[in-house]
C-alpha cells in the first residue's frame, strides 16, 4: 500500500517541478513551447549518464561520470538549460505565438529522432536502464523504502523548487516576463529586451523540465524514449491549464488532479470485471476530454492567477480623499459626470 | 532655434514598393512640444514607428541628442530616454494599472535572475521607492482608485491617461504620443492638454501627433507637417497658416471641414 501511495506522491510532486517550468514559459512569458517534454527527456538522459559509471555491458552512452545525487540531477538540469539557450536562439529572434509553436514540435520531433536512432548517445530505442537509486546503498533501502525516501526527496526538492520560483515570479523579473506576454512591442517600448528576457524565461523553465527528469530517471532507475512521446508535453499542458497558468498553486492542484489523480491513479484501480486494464488504457484520453471541459467552461483554470495588490509593495496609501478629488479626471476619462464622481468619495457633500 | 532633442535626416520606408516615408527630415526643439500634422497617409505614425526604434527605416539617420541612433531597437531607444504611446492603447492588459507604471521603471535590479536570487532586499527597496513614485503618477493622472484593476478593464479614455503616466515612469527625456486626444471625450482633451503643458513645465521634449489644430495651436510651440512622406514645412503654426503649399496639402483641408462643422 505505502508502495502505491508514494509513487502517487513522487509524481505529484515531479509534475509540480514540471508544471511550474513550463509555467514560466508559457503561462507567465506565453512561449507555446510545444517541444517541452524535449528538455525533460535531456534532464533525465544527461542525469542517467551522469550517474551511471563509464562501461556498463549492454548499454552505449556519452559521459558516464559516475557522479552522486544530486551532482548528476543538477547536471541534468544544467544540459536542460543550455539545450533552452540553443533552441531560443534558432527560434525567439524570429518567431512569435503559433509559428514558434510549430517551430518547436518540430525540432522536438528532430530531437526525438535523433536520440531514438542515435545509439552512442543515450543507448537509442532502449534508452538508459540501471540507473543508480540515490542513496540506497548507503542507507541500504530496499525496493519499498526507497520509493517511499525518494518520493519524500522529490517534495523537498519541489519545495526548494517552489520557493525559487515564488520569488522569480514576485520579483519585477516576473513582472516583466508577464509584461511580454500581454503586449512584447509595448513592453520593448518601455525598454525591455524581450528576446533577453525570453531567453531567461527558457532557461528558468527548462531548468525546472531537467530537473524533474532528472528525478523521474532515478525513481524508476529507466528511461527511453517511450517515456516521452512528443504527446507527454501536452499531459504538462494538461496540468498547467486545469490547475491555473500563471499561478504555482494552480501548478499543484494540476499536477494532483491530473497527474496524479487521472493518469497514474488509474493504474492502481482493482481492473473492471472482464476488461483488464480499460480504465488504464483511457487515461490519456480522460485528460483530453479533461482539458477541454477546462477550456470551454473554466479556461482560466481552477486556481487563476492571482494579481498583486498596491499596499504589498511597501509604499504608503494616499489618502483617499485626496485621491479622490483627483480621480474627478479618471470619472471624465471613463465618460462619468464629475457630480458622480463626487457622489462616489463623498467629496460633493 | 534651440538644441534639437530629437532629429531625422532623409527617413525613407517603403512597404512593398510604396512609399509610406519618402526623405522625412526635422528637428524638434529641445523642451518644447512639437506637433507632427499633416494627413492621413503622409506617414506619421511610420515616422515614430522609425523614431521610436518598433521599425527600421530603409534609409536615413537619426539622432537622440548627440547620440546616433540609427537601427536601434526600440528597448535600446527607450533606455536612453525617448518614450512614446500608441494611437491604438497598448496597455499590459493582464497588469494591474500600478503594475504597468512598474514595469516602466528605468534600471530595474530586480530583472536580473542573479539579484532576485541573491539581493532580495536590494529589490524590495526599489521596489519600494518605484510604488511610491507610481503612485503619485497615478494619482496626478486620476487613475489611483483604478491602481489595482487589471488594465484591460479600463476604459478607451482611461487607457490613453495610463499609457502617458507610464511613459512619464520610465523618466523620458523625448515623449512621442501618437494621437493622444484621438477618440477622447472633449472633457478629457482639456484635462489632456494639460498635463502634456505640465510635462514640457518638467522640462520633457514632446513630439506629438495631432489631428486638432485647436489643440495644436493651444499648447503645442512648434509645427512638423509632414506630406506624402516629406516634410513639407516647418515654423509656428501662425506662420504655417500664410504658407500656401501647407494650406493646400492640410491646413485648408482641416479649415474647410472645421468650417463646415
Amino acid at each position: 500500500m505505502a508502495y502505491y501511495i508514494f509513487t502517487l506522491v513522487f509524481f505529484l510532486f515531479d509534475y509540480f517541478i514540471l508544471a511550474m517550468g513550463l509555467n514560466i514559459q508559457y503561462g507567465i512569458t506565453g512561449i507555446l513551447n510545444f517541444a517541452y517534454i524535449g528538455f525533460v527527456a535531456i534532464g533525465a538522459y544527461v542525469t542517467g549518464v551522469a550517474g551511471l559509471p563509464a562501461n556498463v555491458p549492454g548499454q552505449h552512452y556519452i559521459l558516464g561520470l559516475g557522479l552522486p545525487f544530486p551532482l548528476n540531477t543538477l547536471l541534468g538540469g544544467l544540459a536542460a538549460m543550455a539545450l533552452a539557450v540553443l533552441v531560443a536562439l534558432i527560434t525567439l529572434r524570429r518567431l512569435r505565438t503559433d509559428y514558434l509553436a510549430i517551430v518547436l514540435i518540430s525540432l522536438s520531433l528532430v530531437f526525438y529522432d535523433f536520440c531514438n536512432n542515435y545509439v552512442s548517445l543515450f543507448n537509442g530505442a532502449d534508452g538508459l536502464y540501471n540507473v543508480p537509486a540515490p542513496y540506497a546503498k548507503s542507507l541500504g533501502l530496499g525496493v519499498n523504502s526507497f520509493i517511499i525516501f525518494f518520493a519524500c526527496l522529490t517534495g523537498v526538492v519541489a519545495l526548494i523548487m517552489w520557493f525559487v520560483m515564488h520569488r522569480v515570479l514576485r520579483a519585477p523579473l516576473g513582472r516583466t516576463l508577464r509584461a511580454i506576454r500581454d503586449d512584447h512591442v509595448a513592453a520593448a517600448a518601455l525598454g525591455k529586451n524581450t528576446f533577453r528576457m525570453q531567453l531567461k524565461s527558457m532557461m528558468i523553465g527548462s531548468f525546472f523540465a531537467g530537473i524533474g527528469g532528472g528525478l523521474l530517471i532515478q525513481f524508476g532507475g529507466s528511461f527511453n524514449p517511450t517515456a516521452w512521446l512528443p504527446g507527454e508535453t501536452f499531459v504538462v499542458f494538461a496540468v498547467l491549464i486545469v490547475g491555473g497558468a500563471g499561478n504555482n498553486v494552480g501548478m499543484f492542484v494540476g499536477a494532483l488532479l491530473v497527474e496524479t489523480l487521472l493518469i497514474h491513479l488509474p493504474a492502481f484501480l482493482p481492473d473492471i470485471p472482464g476488461h483488464p486494464g480499460l480504465i488504464e488504457y483511457f487515461d490519456l484520453a480522460l485528460v483530453g476530454v479533461v482539458l477541454m471541459l477546462m477550456l470551454w467552461f473554466r479556461p482560466q483554470g481552477i486556481v487563476p492567477e492571482r494579481l498583486r495588490r498596491s499596499a504589498s509593495f511597501g509604499a504608503p496609501e494616499r489618502l483617499d480623499e485626496e485621491a479622490g478629488r483627483l480621480d474627478q479626471t479618471a470619472a471624465i476619462a471613463a465618460g462619468v459626470g464629475i457630480e458622480q464622481a463626487d457622489h462616489d468619495t463623498g467629496n460633493g457633500r | 532655434m534651440v538644441a534639437p532633442a530629437l532629429r531625422c535626416e532623409g527617413i525613407t520606408k517603403a512597404f512593398q514598393g510604396v512609399h509610406a516615408v519618402n526623405g522625412a527630415e526635422f528637428a524638434v526643439p529641445e523642451g518644447q512640444i512639437t506637433a507632427l500634422i499633416g494627413p492621413n497617409g503622409a506617414g506619421k505614425t511610420t515616422v515614430v514607428n522609425i523614431l521610436s526604434g518598433a521599425m527600421k527605416a530603409d534609409h536615413g539617420q537619426m539622432f537622440l541628442g548627440e547620440t546616433e541612433t540609427t537601427g536601434w531597437p526600440s528597448y535600446k531607444i527607450a533606455r536612453h530616454g525617448l518614450l512614446r504611446t500608441f494611437q491604438l492603447s497598448r496597455e499590459l492588459g493582464g497588469l494591474t494599472v500600478l503594475e504597468n507604471l512598474l514595469t516602466a521603471a528605468p534600471s530595474q535590479a530586480g530583472d536580473s535572475l542573479v539579484n532576485v536570487l541573491l539581493r532580495p532586499g536590494l529589490i524590495r527597496r526599489q521596489e519600494r521607492e518605484h510604488a511610491e513614485r507610481a503612485l503619485h503618477l497615478l494619482e496626478v493622472y486620476g487613475l489611483y482608485r483604478h491602481r489595482d484593476t487589471p488594465a484591460r478593464e479600463l476604459s478607451g479614455g482611461q487607457k490613453k491617461l495610463l499609457e502617458i503616466a507610464r511613459a512619464v515612469m520610465g523618466s523620458p527625456k523625448v515623449l512621442l504620443l501618437d494621437e493622444p486626444m484621438a477618440g477622447v471625450n472633449p472633457a478629457l482633451i482639456d484635462v489632456l492638454g494639460g498635463y502634456i503643458l505640465g510635462l514640457k513645465e518638467d522640462g520633457v521634449t514632446v513630439l506629438m501627433i495631432e489631428h486638432n489644430l485647436n489643440v495644436v495651436e493651444r499648447i503645442c510651440d512648434y509645427v512638423i507637417v509632414l506630406a506624402e512622406g516629406r516634410t513639407l514645412a516647418t515654423g509656428r503654426l501662425s506662420e504655417l497658416r500664410q504658407n500656401t503649399e501647407v494650406v493646400k496639402a492640410y491646413l485648408g483641408e482641416v479649415m474647410d471641414v472645421s468650417a463646415a462643422n
